[in-house]
């Protein structure tokens, strides 16, 4: 199990459900994506951080 | 799952039972189409905390517009229906899909996990705990994250950098805007039934000469009551006339980081998104100067220190060092910084449009309460203890943790951890007894 669904979460999610393991990705807020979505951009190449 | 909350742990390594609580979204999530219908109809209106309470949402609603999964879901404690058992209703009228379940229940999970990944994050440092700094005082002193959304193209100003104090003007005048309209109408009902206009009637009214009838005591109340709106407007639309985006910009860094008075530790990203946040505001509008107040500016990794140099050559970025002492506020709301300049060795101080806080990154709430549920150590500054050897693992064996939950890190260090946990939970998993017979992770 992955408590928590931010840009951490989802990363550790995808790598093991790449691996062919069966993951449940835990989330208290009605959404993914955690503080990361709430960003504009990103440092230090000024990519969209959605 | 979404909305769901870890409610027990129990047993080891390779075999952990949790029993997970799934919040009641009261929309079912299979039927839901994400349409939107329902927000526009929703008569309740309640602070938007994606937007860190600068816009506003209603009490159905998607966390944010890009959300996954993309469904909505009703906030029971400020819904009609719900929360307050008046009569409404009107989300379950409006929902072709027919997804709107008042009914709907918390549902209880039950999970066999091989291991444990804490990725649960951070949460911002409160810096109204800093009287000096003025936050939640002077409206124009905002957090890092606040200044991030209102950058945003999808955020509650489209991206447009208005002051707070501008856009709480905008609240005071449209509010007074209904009133006057809502005066207006019940008066022009009054001069049509009597066949006077209202200076007139006024006039003759406070001379005595107006005569009898029930309703003039409610016109003259209602003429006053506008004319006091009317009075009060005008001052206010003045100044949103004058009004203007933020253009001279000042970042103080280290706000709860580094200060012995709340943590001792750097917050290592802060310096970094301040120099980003100058520069897409100086993307925005190429007029925008900006200071940065910082004791040292850290720029430790790859790419970093030159992007602080394109900063300062090319997006009008002025680096001060000097720790702010003081930030005080104009008539016109504007922040004053006063700070101690380290180089010329004398106090100064500075008139800026906005003021921006960079605060620390602290233990998210609800980590002391995770901890005590899974037997796990906190450190000194109360993220989850790990080895700098063995920096995944916590101190029960099967449980790993990465990113901001173990400390403050960006981004990049965040993913990278985070495939780091994503191994280690595999080699768990996968010499486990029960993965082998598909118990899964």
């Amino acid at each position: 199990m992955v408590l928590g669904g931010g840009i951490a979460g989802i990363q550790t999610s995808l790598d093991l459900a790449e691996m062919g393991i069966q993951v449940h990705l835990v989330e208290t807020l009605p959404c993914i994506g955690g503080k990361m979505a709430q960003l504009d951009k990103t440092f230090p190449t000024n990519d969209c951080a959605i | 799952m979404t909305y769901s909350h870890l409610e027990e742990v129990s047993g080891e390594v390779g075999a952990f039972q949790l029993k997970v609580r799934k919040k009641a979204r009261y929309v079912n999530e299979d039927l839901c189409t994400g349409c939107g219908a329902c927000v526009e109809k929703c008569p309740t209106t309640v602070e938007d905390a994606f937007n860190v309470g600068l816009g506003e949402r209603k009490a159905i609603y998607k966390y944010f517009p890009q959300g996954i999964p993309s469904t909505h879901c009703i906030d029971a404690e400020n819904c009609r229906q719900l929360g307050q058992g008046k009569k409404c209703g009107i989300c379950a009228k409006v929902c072709q899909a027919g997804a709107v379940d008042y009914e709907q229940q918390d549902q209880f999970v039950d999970l066999e996990v091989g291991a444990i990944v804490l990725a649960t994050g951070y949460d911002v440092f409160d810096p109204s705990v800093i009287p000096e700094y003025g936050y939640g005082r002077i409206d124009n002193v905002v957090t890092a994250i606040e200044f991030e959304r209102l950058l945003s193209a999808s955020g509650p100003t489209h991206g447009h950098l208005d002051r707070p104090s501008e856009l709480a003007l905008r609240v005071e005048i449209a509010a007074l805007d209904k009133d006057l309209k809502k005066f207006n109408r019940q008066i022009d009902k009054l001069e049509e039934k009597h066949g006077k206009k209202t200076a007139e009637f006024v006039k003759e009214f406070k001379a005595g000469q107006a005569g009898e009838d029930g309703d003039f005591e409610r016109w003259a109340s209602l003429a006053e009551k506008a004319a006091v709106a009317e009075e009060k407007l005008a001052p206010l639309n003045k100044k949103e006339a004058a009004a203007h985006t933020a253009k001279k910009l000042a970042f103080i860094q280290c706000v709860g980081s580094r200060d012995f008075r709340f943590n001792r530790f750097c917050s290592s990203y802060c310096c970094m998104h301040s120099v980003k946040e100058a520069m897409i505001a100086h993307e925005h509008d190429n007029e925008t100067t900006s200071s940065i107040f910082c004791m040292d500016l850290r720029a430790v990794g790859r790419g970093f220190e030159e992007y602080k140099l394109r900063g300062g050559k090319s997006a009008n970025i002025q680096y001060i060092r000097g720790r702010v002492a003081e930030i005080t506020e104009d008539e016109a709301h504007n922040p004053i910084v006063w700070y101690e300049s380290t180089t010329t060795r004398t106090v100064e101080h500075e008139t800026f449009d906005m003021v921006v806080l960079a605060t620390a990154c602290v233990p998210s709430a609800g980590t002391p309460k995770l901890a005590e549920l899974m037997g796990l150590d906190l450190d000194e500054n109360g993220f989850f203890k790990t080895d700098s050897l063995i920096p995944l693992d916590t101190s029960r064996p099967g449980i790993f943790v990465c990113g901001c939950a173990q400390g403050p890190m960006d981004i990049p260090e965040s993913v990278a951890q985070a495939s780091s946990a994503a191994a280690r939970a595999a080699e768990v998993v996968f010499t486990a007894p029960k993965a082998a017979s598909g118990g899964g992770k």
